[in-house]
């Protein structure tokens, strides 16, 4: 509240009391003593000069952080200053958790010292006494709070007397840096799932000692909610948090700055801070599909599936099966077909659910970073494989759950019709497997909703033209023949997926080098040998284990060496480009050459794109050529951690990135996504 | 069997979805309340269904709310909201023996020595109201559309000061949402911070 007359009086006569200037560097209110202190008499060589608010506190009053938290201001400095000084940003120290019942604040207690480095203009430094004067705002709470405020004036380079019993200033000085984050910024990336932010950082430095807890605080309001529980866990490349979503998230891929506080278990009370910045999620993903075209594809494959030798010629059966349960009533023959519907779509949700839970059990990573990985790159080429071959008619799985469905189908009724829906799924499962299996390729990378979403289209593909026949029975006539056509249409599918499966292999080619390359190729004969062997015996029981053992053998041992390649030779494969690192980069401008680099990697497409158009045409080799300009690539197909740094440092998550330096440019200018020549060369010109 | 199994997975699919309290969003339903205010009436969200509805968290003794009472900012925008057909609604959600807790004589006494025209005070002492909407500080403003849908959430005006003379030099959100609304046009800042005091719960 603002000070009525009589605190005015008595603030006055103590400020007078305090200093036998009359301007003094310290106030003292009901709530706190506030001093201004210099570290030096004057600035330095270099012309800076750090000052310092130090706020002394009674008992259980705090002030805030930049970030107050749920409620309450950070404190406000004016700064009057000599002529051509400049004063620098407020240095906040790291702050603790206040808690106010349900609401959290970002704060401090007792002592809190807030340095601001100070700039002289050039020039000799002028003699005579300098004043410095800060205009202080505050708000100090307890549970209430009081907004306070004092006008605080230094001078420099004069002799000065120490009052009794002030503080030793050096100290002073050094222990405010002890509070301050620690140096450099930790790396991560963060994405809104839901209410809540999931938060990966890369932090190396975790102190050997026992973490009592860690939490995240955004520099400003928004991202983060301040009150509200966040849970963190470490993980093989620093920390994973949940913390609460706060109002508004960051606008258009800006990425999240904060500060990640450490709480050491052994010392209550002591804690660290480290500076974070966070990148945001990628937009969309090249070359991998939209989720609204997975949906189509999810449908359109349920719908396929009643074409399968396995579905067809049972589907006129079981509306006619209907039919006869319904007689003459058009709605009951309706409500069956709905049921059936609902027993097929819940199974395929149960489904997707149980892989969901599944899924959370392992970690996750992003559905582009997938594809670095080159175990799973040769997994997956196994598994489309193994699909198109099913497909193929080599093998066929789950002949056995056939007949399962039957006796309980029968039992009729509406529940009947329900449960004949709910064993659709199972029942027609040696043809769902090969759409299952595509649509679990797609969906175990993805948000929990999405991979829902996809299986739920699957389900209501399957069920929509047994739905549809019971609502217009008349139709059952144009149900086509079941026939040999129907194996041959299943045959005809499996090729798309061995094309999938020669991408994958194409992208496993780029990431490790011939012999591993030449493993995985083996073990995919192996797998077809596998495939045939199980068509052909079908074995059971110990059979059947004994064969599941041989394939895992043949699998482990084909991607073995997958895990520990390293990435091919490939001098040959980019004759423009030399490979990136930063110190190449230094080296190149310190020789007065302007650098290119590429960001790329052998999955986006939009990198080839761009190579093919933009980066690799003679016209641009021409210009590279004329200006000196040195090309650089980064290949990031193999994940390498320097690579994912630079990435991260400019605020990106993914590939493809062009950074273009040039001998005194103090940050490289960042090309657009999408590039032509003229692009690439008003860029270059500009330099 | 299996049928009762896929019964249970769906049971405790939609608890686990339930379970999780969600965080109020704008451009979702508004959630629902059920106050009383200083003449003992009570006051529903759905009772204000077809009218648009501004709540205003308020705490008569906080720093930043006398701010605003004190050179009349609060209630001008009071009276213009009630010109325009939109209804206003103070809540204070300070528990008994908290700073602001007011008994209705009180907090009648305040409208009357402010000149505040809200349509009512509601006394939350609970901190129900207040908890629903996730109010953090007073002030801390709400705007709930004909529909029932929050079209706003945040603070009174853009400057986090406890001076007045920067209530000119700042931007108005609430009435400038208002002004919005009533021109048919979307909101340009549904969501801003909401600074004040901490609620007293």
């Amino acid at each position: 509240m603002r000070p009525g007359p009589a605190q005015l009086l008595l603030t006055s006569l103590l400020i007078f009391a305090a200093s036998p200037l009359h301007a003094a560097p310290s106030i003292t209110t009901e709530h706190a003593t506030v001093t201004l202190l210099s570290e030096q008499s004057g600035a330095d060589s270099g012309g800076n000069l750090w000052v310092a608010l130090h706020f002394e506190l009674i008992p259980h009053w705090h002030v805030y952080w930049r970030n107050p938290g749920a409620s309450g201001t950070a404190p406000v400095i004016r700064w009057i200053l000599p002529e051509g000084w400049e004063a620098g940003q407020i240095r906040w120290p790291v702050p603790k958790r206040i808690r106010v019942g349900p609401l959290t604040n970002y704060g401090y207690e007792e002592r809190v010292t807030f340095m601001v480095p100070l700039r002289a203009p050039e020039g000799p430094p002028p003699q005579g006494p300098l004043k410095i004067t800060a205009e202080v705002g505050w708000l100090v709470c307890r549970e209430e709070c009081i907004p306070e405020e004092g006008r605080l004036t230094l001078s420099l380079n004069e002799q000065r007397r120490d009052p009794d019993g002030s503080p030793d200033i050096a100290a002073v000085f050094s222990r405010a840096r002890a509070r301050w984050p620690e140096p450099g910024i930790l790396t991560g990336r963060y994405r809104l799932e839901g209410d809540a932010l999931a938060v990966s950082v890369d932090a190396p430095v975790l102190s050997a000692g026992a973490v009592g807890d860690v939490w995240l605080a955004a520099d400003r309001w928004g991202p983060i909610a301040a009150s509200g529980a966040q849970e963190w866990r470490r993980t093989q490349s620093g920390l994973a948090l949940e913390v609460p979503a706060g109002d508004l998230p960051p606008v258009g891929g800006s990425p999240l700055e904060g500060l990640l506080v450490m709480e050491h278990g052994a010392a209550p009370g002591s804690h660290q801070g480290y500076r974070v910045r966070l990148a945001a999620p990628p937009p969309g993903l090249r070359g991998s599909p939209g989720l609204t075209l997975a949906l189509g594809f999810a449908l359109l494959g349920g719908l396929v599936l009643n074409v399968m030798p396995c579905v067809l010629p049972v589907l006129g059966i079981k509306v006619l099966g209907f039919v006869n349960e319904a007689r003459e009533d058009r709605r009951r023959l309706a409500l069956h077909g709905w049921l059936y519907g609902a027993g097929v779509l819940l199974s395929f949700v149960v489904l997707a659910a149980g892989l969901l839970i599944l899924r959370a059990g392992g970690e996750s990573l992003g559905w582009g970073f997938q594809l670095q990985s080159p175990p799973l790159v040769g997994l997956l080429a196994y598994l489309m494989l193994l699909i198109g071959l099913n497909l193929s008619g080599v093998f066929s799985v789950g002949d056995g759950w056939m007949g399962v469905g039957q006796p309980l189908a029968r039992h009729g009724g509406l529940g009947g019709s329900f449960a004949t829906g709910v064993l659709a799924a199972v029942v027609a499962s040696p043809c769902t497997a090969p759409f299952m299996g595509a649509a679990l390729g797609f969906a175990v990378t993805r948000p929990a909703w999405e991979a829902l979403a996809v299986f739920a289209a699957l389900g209501v593909g399957f069920a929509l033209p047994v739905v549809l026949l019971s609502l217009w029975p008349a139709w059952v006539r144009v149900i086509p023949r079941p026939g040999a056509w129907m194996s041959r249409f299943r045959e005809l599918l499996a090729f798309p997926l061995y094309a999938t499966s020669a991408w994958l292999l194409w992208v496993l080619s780029q990431q490790v080098d011939a012999s591993a390359y030449g493993a995985a190729l083996a073990g995919l004969v192996g797998v077809g040998l596998a495939a045939w062997l199980y068509g052909q015996w079908r074995p059971r029981g110990w059979r059947l284990a004994l064969t599941g053992i041989g394939l895992a053998g043949v699998l482990a041992m084909a991607t073995r060496p997958l895990a520990v390649a390293e990435p091919p030779a490939s001098a040959d494969e980019r004759p423009l480009g030399q490979p990136w690192s930063e110190q190449r980069v230094r080296e190149l401008i310190d020789e007065g050459r302007p650098v290119l680099v590429n960001f790329t990697a052998a999955w986006c497409i939009t990198c080839e794109v761009n190579e093919q158009v933009a980066l690799g045409t003679d016209k641009t080799r021409s210009l590279f050529e004329s200006r000196s300009l040195a090309y650089l690539v980064a290949d990031w197909t193999r994940r390498d951690p320097a690579i994912t740094r630079q990435l991260e440092r400019y605020g990106r998550s993914g590939v493809p990135l062009y950074l273009l330096y040039a001998p005194g440019l103090e940050q490289p200018r960042v090309l657009p996504q999408l590039l032509t020549e003229g692009i690439v060369a008003e860029a270059v010109e500009a330099l | 069997m299996l049928i009762r199994l896929s019964m249970f997975a769906l049971v405790g699919l939609a608890l686990y979805a339930c379970g999780s309290d969600a965080a109020l969003r704008v451009g979702q339903p508004a959630p629902d309340f059920e106050g009383t205010d200083t003449h003992g009436q009570v006051h529903r969200l759905s009772d204000y269904r077809g009218k648009i509805l501004v709540l205003e968290w308020t705490n008569h003794e906080c720093p930043y709310v006398r701010k605003h009472y004190a050179v009349g900012n609060m209630q001008a925008q009071q009276q213009e909201a009630a010109a325009q057909g939109v209804v206003w609604l103070s809540i204070v959600s300070s528990a008994p023996g908290k700073q602001g807790h007011v008994t209705p004589a009180q907090a009648d006494e305040l409208t009357r020595s402010r000149n505040a025209s809200a349509d009512a005070v509601i006394l939350d002492p609970s901190g129900e109201i207040g908890r629903a909407y996730g109010a953090r500080t007073t002030p801390h403003m709400f705007i709930i559309d004909a529909t029932g849908e929050l079209v706003y959430m945040g603070g009174i005006d853009s400057i986090a000061s406890t001076d007045p003379t920067d209530i000119p030099k700042a931007t108005q959100h609430v009435r400038a949402a208002l002004r919005e609304m009533a021109g048919g046009k979307p909101i340009s800042d549904p969501v801003t911070r909401p600074y004040g005091c901490s609620v007293k719960y």
